[in-house]
């Protein structure tokens, strides 16, 4: 029998050679581990000139067609030109707005070769599907949590990336991580260093300086090159202005209610009146309140008590009444309808008929359901958290807010991205709270930095 | 298995210990609530995912031990069988055709003519279907709406409780970065369970058995890493498979901002739910077997014959051959692998191994019914010996006194 000549092998985000043993070292970056010589994927593209079979690559050529009606700004093919130039390797840098996405689907129909994207969250995951798959017009895959579907265009989240990475990491020869800057995290610069794609492309509007990348973990330049392309927001266009007003309107809670809503408080007050948690806990105090609940009954009851309050208010009568009535008003309107319960929005879907959109929403019906209500067949959605930053929402006239979080951050951004004003009229966000309810004090925190816009 | 939040309440630290608060087996609560939980989740078969956690939060009321009582009710769930249920339509297809014309709302009115109700007589007479068939179908595709088709195990109050212990110790394995043991038997279970959940290992041998360092491929590459935890977490019932064994594990938990060691030996009160492989592979061992018992046997002649005590080391693979001959007082060994009939590949890769180990106390016991040519066999270290039934004792013996060393 012949010796079977050395193999090189992608195995869990790593190179191995079989066969060739410790007394032949094939020369740097190679480690002799476990009864082989090894390296990380990512030196792939810089090994040595080695006498082997080389079994890595798996990717492949896509020779799909742009259909994308879009004209690209001139920094935007600038960006591109200077990602090849440097050898399709390093990062572009530009303002939230300036059309990233964009630009990776120029690159990614440039390098005509499979690629994977790494996106923060899954809500972006969802916009990166919907944005390629319409201007390359082939079938994308998404790999998270809920989906798991590996195309030679496929969609994952850093979170899931290591996973994917680790079986199907030598499938794509392009690698791009959306909003880069959060790459030197522990466990997600692993995924580009088991990665063996040559070219790598990073986006963000905010490359972290080098203190941000301090622990010495990884940083941005090693694995994904440097920058190669950077645009200031006062490089490009002026600021948008606020294009909608508030309106606030608040519901009274019914007898009922309210006589729960009493007895609910008064359990829950009752305990941080006497513990004082927020002023020894500061921001932190549900998350003590969390802990304490577990040995303690005052505490269990308290956050027992909580959860009714939020189940209550989220979906008390008066507020879907009111929902009813705007909804009539404002029928021949784009509404989208806002609240952070999710057994509220399928209820809403239900009552009315319309369109919910949740974390259970699979990628393709989201993508259907989004397009169809910015074609305006849809004339309203509901939905909990999932538009939010740096998603594209398509354009409404209407938003109705029940309830809603208390991250001022999430609320302002979700909705000065939905809203746009056509002709003279602003678009119009209604925000319903319960009147006497905390709903007040949640809304209240909102407003400082709401006036702000 | 259990989530983080589930097992975190019960993982404790002393020092740089993990400690791990296993519930008491024999405690009258505790059996109660098993016992409980388990007639509770028998009631949900034909209901709903969504109906079940109903249940459990009822039954919790403010206990509050609830983590631990949610953590017993996943651990009945996981062991179940969850479908879709049946519907008279697709639930996409009907959200797509219900939701094309707009709101309804329960009043009609001037400008909405059409009210719900309506809307969904029309439609389900559109779609020929029942009304209430059709909105039982409208979100069926949500998975709180799975149902129930099997309890699964006919769980005891203890089995339940035995099982949820392990589930918590199996969870404390998530958060580790690098896990090592000391093995003394059961080596091809635990090779066999190795290689199915993708695990990198590196191992010496020790007095009576083996070290074994746990890890993935990267591993090596970045400071600790707890990528492989979930895999990690899989295999422990593999290692609970031994007579004798203790481990040691590096475990990182942000909550205690350190690294802890967390250990664990065969004395825990913990079963595994794994199989242990038969005590053969094939007939042609167990014949193998019973023929040197009826022949040499117990106090007769010079050899002792065991089974797979021995784990040749290849790299990043094993090889286990299926007896070892110790001489009675010399201590002479000499490893037998018995070639049956298999598939060509797994040949090829056998012999693979068996070149690569280059041991020439390895002896080959070939059936001549395997589609095996000699010039295949020519650079086999040890011997090669073919039969054409049964291996004559007398002849594997003297290759014995050959080969031992």
């Amino acid at each position: 029998m012949q010796p079977m000549s050395d193999t090189l092998s992608f195995q869990g985000g790593t190179l191995v050679i079989s066969q060739r043993p410790q007394s032949d070292p094939p020369g740097a970056p190679f480690q002799w581990i476990k009864g082989r010589w090894r390296c990380e994927g990512y030196h792939y593209p810089s090994l040595p000139r080695l006498d082997l079979r080389d079994t890595v690559p798996r990717w492949q050529r896509l020779d799909c067609m742009l259909d994308d009606t879009h004209q690209p700004h001139d920094y935007q093919q600038e960006a591109v030109a200077a990602w090849e130039q440097a050898g399709r390797r390093g990062s572009i840098v530009l303002p939230t707005g300036a059309g990233k996405t964009f630009v990776a689907i120029q690159a990614i129909h440039r390098a005509n070769r499979s690629t994977l994207v790494v996106a923060p969250t899954i809500d972006l995951l969802h916009q990166w599907y919907a944005r390629l798959g319409n201007a390359l017009n082939i079938e994308i895959g998404v790999y998270y949590g809920g989906e798991k579907i590996v195309l030679p265009v496929t969609v994952t989240t850093y979170h899931s990336a290591g996973d994917l990475i680790a079986r199907h990491g030598n499938q794509f020869k392009l690698l791009i991580f959306d909003e880069v800057h959060h790459l030197p995290a522990p466990s997600w610069g692993e995924t580009a260093l088991m990665s063996p794609s040559p070219f790598r492309l990073g986006l963000t509007a905010t490359y972290p300086d080098d203190e941000e990348m301090g622990d010495g973990r990884w940083q941005i330049d090693e694995l994904i090159g440097p920058i190669v392309y950077q645009k200031r927001v006062s490089d490009l266009v002026g600021k948008r202005l606020a294009e909608y007003r508030t309106e606030r309107i608040r519901i009274n809670l019914t007898d009922d209610e309210r006589q729960q809503y009493e007895a609910d408080f008064a359990i829950y007050a009752g305990f941080f009146r006497a513990r004082h948690l927020r002023e020894t806990h500061g921001a932190g105090w549900l998350r003590e309140l969390t802990r304490l609940s577990a040995f303690e009954r005052e505490a269990r009851a308290a956050l027992l008590a909580r959860h009714r309050i939020l189940r209550l208010l989220a979906g008390c009568a008066g507020k879907l009444a009111a929902l009813e009535k705007l909804l009539r008003e404002n029928i021949h309107e784009q509404i989208l309808v806002f609240t952070e319960s999710n057994d509220t929005v399928y209820t809403i879907s239900r009552r009315h008929l319309i369109p919910a959109l949740t974390h259970e929403t699979k990628a393709a019906e989201r993508k259907r359901l989004l397009e169809a209500f910015r074609r305006g067949e849809y004339p309203a959605i509901v939905t909990s958290k999932v538009l939010n930053e740096g998603i594209d929402v398509p354009e409404a006239k209407i938003a109705i807010v029940l309830g809603g979080t208390s991250s001022a951050r999430e609320y302002i951004q979700r909705l000065g991205r939905v809203l746009r004003k056509t002709g003279s009229r602003k678009a119009v966000l209604y925000e319903v709270i319960a009147r006497d309810t905390v709903d007040e004090g949640r809304a209240q925190r909102r407003r400082p930095k709401a006036r702000a816009l | 298995m259990l989530t983080g939040d589930l097992a975190r309440p019960r993982l404790k630290r002393r020092g740089d210990q993990l400690l791990i608060d296993s519930l008491p087996v024999d405690h009258a609560r505790w059996r109660r609530t098993a016992a409980d939980l388990i007639v509770l989740w028998r009631e949900q078969v034909g209901r709903s995912r969504d109906e079940w956690e109903e249940a459990v939060e009822r039954y919790l009321d403010d206990r509050v031990d609830y983590l631990t009582v949610r953590g017993l009710a996943k651990v009945l769930a996981d062991e179940g069988r969850f479908e879709p249920p049946a519907t008279a339509i697709d639930p996409e297809a009907l959200r797509e055709r219900l939701f094309a014309s707009g709101p309804v709302f329960e009043q009609g009115d001037l400008f909405h003519p059409q009210t719900r109700a309506e809307r969904i007589v029309a439609v389900a007479h559109e779609l020929d279907i029942d009304a209430a068939a059709m909105e039982a179908a409208l979100y069926a595709d949500r998975p709180g709406a799975q149902i129930v088709t099997d309890s699964g195990p006919d769980w005891t109050p203890e089995a339940l409780l035995t099982r949820y212990n392990l589930e918590l110790h199996r969870s404390a394995l998530y958060w580790s970065n690098r896990v090592e043991v000391h093995i003394y038997d059961t080596f091809k279970d635990f090779w066999r369970y190795l290689k199915l959940f993708k695990l990198m290992f590196e191992a010496q041998p020790i007095e009576g058995g083996y070290h074994v360092a746990l890890d993935g491929p990267i591993s090596p590459f970045v400071r600790s890493t707890t990528r492989y935890g979930r895999q990690l977490a899989a295999f422990l019932p593999a290692l609970l498979l031994c007579q004798h064994w203790q481990m040691r594990a590096t475990v990182y938990l942000s909550a205690f901002e350190r690294e802890l060691i967390y250990q664990l030996d065969h004395t825990a009160a913990l079963t595994s739910h794994f199989v242990r492989s038969g005590d053969f592979d094939s007939q042609m061992e167990a014949d193998f077997a019973a023929a040197f018992q009826e022949k040499l046997g117990d106090e007769r002649g010079q050899w002792r014959l065991t089974r797979e005590d021995e784990v040749v080391l290849l790299g990043d693979t094993v090889m286990i051959p299926d007896f070892a001959f110790t001489h009675k007082t010399d201590g002479r060994r000499a490893l037998v692998e018995i070639v049956g009939f298999w598939h060509p590949e797994y040949l090829r890769r056998k012999l693979e191994k068996v070149r690569s180990a280059g041991r020439d106390d390895l002896i080959l016991l070939v059936y001549e019914s395997v589609n095996l040519s000699a010039d295949q066999l020519r650079d086999v270290p040890g011997e090669v010996l073919y039969f054409a039934g049964k291996p004559v004792i007398k002849q594997v013996l003297a290759a014995v006194e050959r080969c031992a060393r």
